[in-house]
């Protein structure tokens, strides 16, 4: 009788343990899952004298990158980077104009929105990474294509042009592939900040806005 | 006895390169202006090129040489690398750093900003560092195995590790490059293994770093 009673709870305390187990490895069976987190330096540039408004679409606030693994051998990857492309572009555009205001709505006839200069629309048209695993190459590579519009607040567009941005990084010792991917993402994001800050007033559309809004003189020292 | 000294030598050398790998070495160095009484309280950054496709200069070999000139002499003031490129966004990133002193001197135009930052900093010097260590050809096998007992490997492996680097030197206060310094470095190392595989590597990177760390140490010091 005595015997019995102490093999029940041992008899639970293994089926938790194999519980336990099996959920363990079930969570390894899962995508290898990546949430970008990093600094970004605030662009030290004369600020254009403009209050610019943004507005981050939920699928640009809430991006997330799935990749499906192609073979048994591989992982599938989940890139969660909405979080990071936020807090880039909000520091970016607060280091650029005078003034950044969140948009409400999508700017658009009837939507309304507080009143700015102008409203920037980033979007991401694609995402592409490599991992040593994939190209035998010792590097991690992030790329992103953006989708940027210029637009007044009522939704009539200014300017409407692609712009790339690449990150990478090197393998290191004891660096897991989720550290080296986070990185790569974030040298990505910082090259994006880069080129939009140093390319902006050389948009066409944005040329011509910025001479409107400005003056020759201005946009000519941009 | 003449004989018997040179066998003690080689036997010498020959430990040392076992217990270390073995590392060759040369620096070739063109340098003009050279301060003759040091930098002063001016400071100088060091900076990795990190716009070519096929390779980036390590930010600890950049760190490395900073640590180098620093600890060589106290008071020559070597700015951070990250903190300077952090304090300068968007300038100095990969695609937009400046190739030639001539890009730098058009931005600190258009952009009073960089400008007042630079004379804030006191930079008197900046120095671009662009190379990698890259390993080479590899050779011999090992094989490693896990049982009940206990584990254990068997075997040898060598593989060769080349350095280059060039250092470019840019003086604000000339307007001009004043100098560039170049170093290779190649080294062997080797991993025996009889149940515990033991590596010997090769200080290569090493001692790239310390051949260019003192020659620019010759070039900023006025102890040197």
């Amino acid at each position: 009788m005595s015997g019995l009673m102490t093999s029940v709870p041992d008899a639970r305390a293994l089926l938790r343990l194999a519980g336990a187990l099996l959920l363990a490895l079930l969570a390894g069976c899962g995508p290898a899952e990546v949430v970008v987190k990093g600094n970004f330096p605030a662009p030290t540039m004369e600020k254009l004298p403009l209050t610019i408004g943004v507005w981050y679409d939920p699928g640009f606030a809430n991006h997330e990158f799935y990749d499906e693994a192609k073979s048994k051998k591989d992982s599938s990857w989940l890139v969660k980077s909405g979080e990071a492309q936020v807090q880039m572009w909000n520091t970016v555009l607060n280091g650029m104009f005078a003034r950044v205001v969140p948009m409400v709505g999508q700017p658009g006839p009837g939507q309304m929105n507080p009143s700015v200069d102008a409203v920037l629309i980033p979007q991401i048209a694609e995402l592409q990474y490599a991992i040593p695993a994939h190209t035998n190459v010792k590097v991690y590579e992030i790329w992103i294509r953006y989708h940027l519009q210029l637009v007044t607040t009522g939704g009539d567009p200014i300017a409407d042009w692609t712009m790339p941005a690449y990150g990478k990084t090197p393998t290191a010792f004891l660096q897991t592939d989720q550290a080296a991917v986070n990185l790569a993402a974030v040298m990505a994001l910082r090259d994006a900040g880069a080129n939009f800050a140093t390319s902006f007033a050389r948009v066409p559309g944005v040329q011509t806005w910025l001479q409107q809004r400005l003056g020759n003189g201005r946009e000519a020292n941009l | 006895m003449k004989i018997q000294n040179s066998a003690c030598a080689l036997a010498l050398g020959s430990a040392i390169c076992l217990a270390s790998g073995c590392v060759t070495s040369t620096v070739d160095q063109m340098v003009f202006n050279e301060p003759t009484e040091g930098i002063g309280n001016s400071t100088v950054v060091i900076l990795g090129r990190r716009h070519a496709s096929d390779y980036d200069t390590e930010p600890d070999f950049v760190e490395c040489v900073g640590d180098h000139i620093s600890s060589g002499d106290r008071s020559v003031e070597v700015i951070g690398e990250l903190e300077f490129i952090n304090d300068f966004y968007p300038w100095f990133e990969p695609r937009t750093a400046p190739l030639q002193l001539a890009d730098l001197e058009r931005l600190i135009q258009r952009e009073p900003v960089v400008a007042e930052k630079l004379a804030s900093l006191r930079t008197q010097y900046m120095v671009w560092i662009d190379g990698s260590t890259v390993r080479g050809d590899s050779s011999g096998s090992m094989t490693c195995a896990v049982g009940p007992g206990g584990g254990g490997c068997f075997g040898f492996g060598t593989w060769s590790n080349d350095a280059n680097y060039e250092a470019t030197i840019w003086d604000f206060t000339e307007h001009a490059e004043v100098g560039r310094i170049s170093t290779s470095a190649t080294g062997q190392s080797y991993m025996p293994a009889v149940v515990i595989p033991i590596p010997i590597i090769a200080p290569v990177q090493g001692t790239a770093c310390d051949g260019i760390g003192d020659q620019l140490l010759q070039f900023l010091s006025s102890q040197y």
